[in-house]
């Protein structure tokens, strides 16, 4: 694991409208992610946790306080810049999938690849295909797929472009137990290949000790850290 | 990104929109359609009244002049005009006198038409016994008209004088084209060739004699090239004393020019207006669209597209379907014209129809892309304010606009409106107009769309019925895309109801124009004492509209004291006529139905013998409501005070005069009459006859076949505007049911959770409806005040027709526009009723 970092929240704050009055999401958050790391942000609902991993990845602009992501200020990018930014450096499984429903399997793999400009893409798309076990379902749809065969299409999305950094919400949320686990460990042994920082929101204790670190989360604020 | 994965992402990205992305082409080939259709019917119905017009002027051009022609003339039409015809022609007033005992005897005053080549180049000669006039006329015959027959006593076949030199008659003219009115007429016609009238020797100095030369052009020229042959020659013969009229088929028929002008400039807005629907179809539908995308335009941004590279990437989609439905629009377009022949088949022969016009059909694929990409513009740039965080928060707010895409995409559209609107009415000024009309309703729409949902979350919630309640504050949540709705729905009234409007007044001009017992038949030289007769004659024969008015025939000795030969020195030429001309003048107690006082009262001053001026007269004559006129009646001087200035409806065809005197002034002065009527066919052989033995020194002059040319051209081009109109309204209609359809298409969802919190379909129905009301409610009432205006706009100041708007067209808008959108926006509602909710919930 080496030490530089790749992400660093200083002081994030994060405030919503709601009705005529703000809420607090996140209330003044320090963390930084080292490069290879793993990283599980553990609280209950509502506790700021997907909030924090979509300010980390510039999908969100933080209320105050800063992220930086291998070292450049995301306040200082603009959109098209932060567009940029996510192409090659970051990769996303979500726990709703969030695959492209015109797209098949195999074309939702291929997309990041495609537009990070991947040489040899095909073949890099069927070499994912194969680790995820889903060479044979390249050409379905993601309707036509289960919960855990679109999650897995997800993971090797995330994982095509060879992304320094992952960020996954919630990536065994809305699957069977059995097949969450099957899904994270999936997760775990291609992070581990690619020596990729994962940084893995949950709620599940037993998610979160899979982690090298583990970040807990509650009413925006950070209440523990352990190793 | 580069082209083919531009390409590869479009073509996947379409994957599960085809049915809308196909509703979206329909929308478009609609719109295309209506333009090309229209671009294509107004080249059409151009073409058609242009070959039926030219029969009035029988020719596509006529030089005329008081002096000879230039020399060089026929070298310069030879250059101009390669392959056309031409016939030179000489008309001058002469003396025809019936052979006693093989010399002239008594005699007629008739006029004189030398023709030099084939006559008419347009229409047709109808001679009795039938010939062509090239043949019938050698240097020692003639053809007259028949009127002159009964006056001097002859028959086909005896031999009259002119000049001295005696010609046969070798037939009688029935009707000849290019002749209407009686306002220049002398007496009857007698036709003879250019050898002819070199025989009798006629053209000594002093003869008063208009010289013609008439041009056909080939068969194969439009009417670019018969413009550019007019131009060509005022170029080569400059002329500026104006003494060289060049006139073509448009000028021929001034009743027709002023309503073809009318329905050329309807024709225009038709196309305009057919326009915009297409571009309101399209915004409406792209925007439905891209707010079911969302979701996939977050996941884009988020694995790291950039906005304007997802904005290409729908443009690229938009462009590629506009493409097809312009093909497809162009296509159904180029029928319109095709199926105008058996719409008007008077109006428009089908070998005057070409279904592949090119050029319409380029334009229209050209405007439809166009159209189709800068309306398209708006409700795209929404990529940029879509929220990649929404792959995390459902409820992810949409980031704030960029000031910049914003101005850059109002620039657009209201460049590509301006374009499109200069490129299909060839008027910058006209277009500048129509993009500042639509951008104020547009903003009166927003606005009043904005005041309405301010308004609406105002409203205590206790106080309304539940489903009103639910159906105020879905017009009023955020995101319920109101404004634009309601822009769009208001702009379609108002494009529907401007067709309506106008097209329903344009109809009633036509209707008013040319009244169908406009008089087809006129009678000079009827002696008063012989006016009782004559109109008995006339109603025997079962003549219409009689009328008949008492002529003094008069010259202008003085204006305000100044003698006419003074003022003759330093006079143009053209106005040298009012000067000179022998007037005629006539008595009447009250102005005619179809006269308009512009200036002055109408016999108002009871100290003086009063005179009211027709306006262009007076304009002429220099003279206003003061002026002292002397006019010079066979040696009687009459002193006459000008009271009044008339605006005179001369394309009514009835009897009017630009002089009109007081009565109980001039009643004693020798005059005769001249009397109009509107006979039929066989009431005008009957009438001419009879009249033509009875009473021998009246000519009879029959407009009839002139007349009913004209009504018969007034009433295509009705059916033209009533046929374009109708097409225009339904697209109209159908394309805005479209973007009603469109908004609720996206709805499904909220149907599911309402019906799974125990929300009948009865329920749903009722809450969509009231929200669609009140959109269809707001949008009728702007747009239909829109309407009004823009209609009162165009009819007043483009068409010059009066028009008084209407409330009852208010109420009727805002009923539309209510009514439309409930049903349109219900029924397309009905398939997401339908379904189970858990379908869509699960989606």
């Amino acid at each position: 694991m080496s030490s530089s970092p790749r992400i660093v929240c200083s002081q994030l704050v994060k405030r919503l409208p709601s009705g005529d009055e703000l809420i607090t999401i996140l209330d003044g958050v320090d963390l930084t992610v080292a490069a290879g790391e793993c990283v599980a942000l553990l609280g209950p609902s509502g506790s700021g946790k997907s909030t924090l991993l979509g300010l980390m990845a510039g999908l969100d602009r933080p209320t105050a306080g800063s992220v930086s992501v291998d070292g450049r200020d995301l306040s200082r990018l603009d959109e098209d810049e932060l567009a940029l930014l996510r192409r090659g450096t970051i990769g996303f499984v979500f726990q709703s999938f969030q695959l492209l429903g015109n797209l098949t399997a195999r074309e939702n793999v291929l997309l990041p690849l495609e537009l990070t400009g991947v040489a040899a893409a095909g073949r890099r798309v069927e070499e994912l295909l194969d680790l995820v076990g889903l060479s044979e379902r390249g050409h379905h749809y993601p309707a036509q797929l289960s919960g855990g065969e679109q999650q897995r299409v997800a993971v090797a999305r995330a994982f095509g472009p060879r992304p320094p950094i992952l960020l996954a919400d919630e990536p065994t949320g809305n699957l069977d137990s059995e097949t969450g686990a099957r899904v994270l460990q999936l997760l775990l042994d291609m992070r581990q290949q690619a020596d990729t920082a994962l940084v893995l929101v949950t709620h599940d204790e037993a998610v979160a000790r899979r982690a090298s670190r583990c970040v807990r989360l509650e009413a925006g604020r950070i209440v523990s850290e352990s190793s | 990104m580069n082209l083919r994965l531009h390409l590869s992402t479009m073509v996947r990205e379409s994957r599960g929109s085809r049915g809308r992305l196909l509703f979206f082409t329909a929308c478009l080939a609609i719109g295309v359609a209506a333009v090309v259709g229209v671009t294509g019917a107004v080249d059409a119905i151009e073409e058609g009244v242009r070959a039926q017009a030219r029969d009035l002027l029988a020719a596509d051009l006529v030089l005329s002049s008081r002096e000879p022609l230039p020399d060089e003339l026929p070298d310069v039409l030879d250059e101009l005009a390669p392959g056309h015809t031409r016939t030179g022609i000489l008309e001058l007033p002469s003396m025809a006198a019936v052979a006693v005992d093989g010399s002239p005897g008594p005699s007629r005053l008739v006029e004189l038409k030398a023709v030099d080549g084939s006559f008419p180049l347009y229409g047709e000669l109808t001679c009795e016994p039938a010939g062509a006039l090239h043949e019938l006329l050698t240097d020692t015959t003639v053809v007259v008209a028949p009127e002159l027959l009964s006056a001097l006593q002859v028959a086909l076949g005896d031999t009259i004088y002119l000049g001295g030199e005696p010609y046969t008659i070798a037939a009688a003219v029935i009707a000849e084209p290019s002749r209407l009115g009686f306002s220049f007429t002398l007496g009857p016609r007698v036709f003879l060739s250019r050898a002819g009238l070199d025989r009798a020797g006629l053209l000594a100095y002093g003869s008063r004699v208009r010289y013609r030369s008439m041009v056909k052009l080939p068969e194969s020229a439009g009417a670019d090239q018969l413009n550019l042959l007019r131009s060509g020659l005022r170029e080569a013969f400059p002329d500026p004393r104006e003494r060289l009229s060049i006139e073509t088929w448009d000028d021929a028929q001034p009743a027709v020019r002023r309503q073809l002008r009318s329905v050329r400039r309807y024709l225009g807005l038709v196309a305009l207006l057919s326009l915009l629907l297409g571009g309101i179809g399209v915004s409406q539908i792209v925007r439905a669209w891209l707010a079911s995308r969302t979701a996939a335009v977050a996941v884009l941004r988020c694995i790291g597209f950039r906005p304007r590279e997802i904005l290409t990437l729908y443009l690229g989609h938009v462009g590629l379907l506009a493409l097809i439905g312009s093909l497809l629009g162009a296509a159904l377009g180029s029928l319109l014209p095709a199926l105008l022949p058996y719409l008007a088949p008077d109006l428009i022969p089908p070998e005057l129809i070409s279904a592949w016009q090119p050029w319409a059909f380029a334009r229209g694929l050209g405007l439809g892309l166009g159209v189709a990409l800068v309306f398209s513009l708006p409700p795209l740039t929404s990529v940029y304010r879509v929220s990649p965080a929404l792959v995390l928060r459902a409820e992810a707010e949409p980031l704030p606009p960029s000031r910049s895409v914003q101005l850059a995409c109002a620039a657009t559209l209201l460049a590509g409106i301006f374009g499109s609107a200069w490129s299909q009415g060839d008027d910058a000024a006209l277009a500048g107009w129509f993009t500042a009309g639509l951008v104020i309703t547009g903003a009166a729409l927003a606005g009043g769309a904005l005041l309405v949902m301010k308004l609406v979350g105002r409203i205590p919630r206790g106080s309304v019925p539940p489903t009103l309640r639910q159906g105020l504050s879905a017009l009023a949540r955020p995101g319920a895309g109101t404004t634009g709705a309601v822009t769009a729905l208001g702009l379609g009234v108002l494009v529907v109801m401007t067709m309506t409007l106008v097209a329903e007044r344009l109809d009633q001009e036509f209707a008013d124009a040319l009244p169908e017992d406009a008089p087809s038949a006129f009678l000079v030289d009827v002696q008063p004492d012989q006016w009782p007769g004559v109109r008995q004659v006339l109603a025997d024969s079962d003549a219409r509209s009689i009328d008949s008015v008492p002529v003094v025939m008069a010259r202008l000795s003085s204006v305000d004291g100044v003698g006419v030969d003074e003022l003759l020195v330093d006079r143009e030429r053209r106005a040298r006529w009012v000067l000179t001309r022998e007037q005629r003048l006539t008595w009447r107690q009250e102005l005619q139905q179809d006269t308009q006082l512009l200036d002055g009262e109408l016999w108002s001053d009871p100290e003086r013998a009063e005179v009211s001026l027709e306006r262009s007269f007076a304009e002429s004559l220099h003279a206003e409501v003061g002026t002292e006129l002397v006019f010079d009646v066979q040696g009687v001087l009459f002193e006459l005070l000008v009271t009044s200035i008339r605006e005179v409806e001369w394309r009514s065809f009835a009897i009017n005069f630009f002089v009109v005197v007081e009565p109980g002034v001039i009643e004693d002065a020798p005059h005769f009459r001249i009397a109009a009527a509107r006979l039929d066919g066989d009431s005008e052989d009957l009438a001419r006859n009879q009249l033509a033995g009875d009473y021998p020194n009246v000519t009879f002059i029959s407009v009839r076949v002139i007349i009913e040319k004209v009504l018969e051209l007034m009433r295509s081009l009705a059916v033209g505007v009533r046929v374009l109109g109708s097409f225009t309204i339904l697209t109209g209609l159908v394309v805005l049911a479209g973007a009603i359809a469109s908004t609720s298409l996206r709805r499904s969802h909220e149907v599911a959770l309402l019906k799974t919190l125990g929300v009948t379909r009865r329920g749903v129905a009722a809450l969509f409806a009231v929200e669609y009301a009140l959109h269809g409610l707001i949008a009728g009432t702007i747009g239909g005040l829109g309407a009004l205006a823009l209609s009162w706009g165009f009819l007043v100041h483009v068409a010059d027709v009066s028009f008084s708007p209407s409330l009852l067209a208010l109420g009727l808008a805002m009923f539309t526009g209510t009514a439309l959108a409930v049903l349109c926006g219900l029924a397309a509602s009905r398939s997401a009723m339908a379904a189970p909710p858990v379908m869509t919930l699960r989606a």
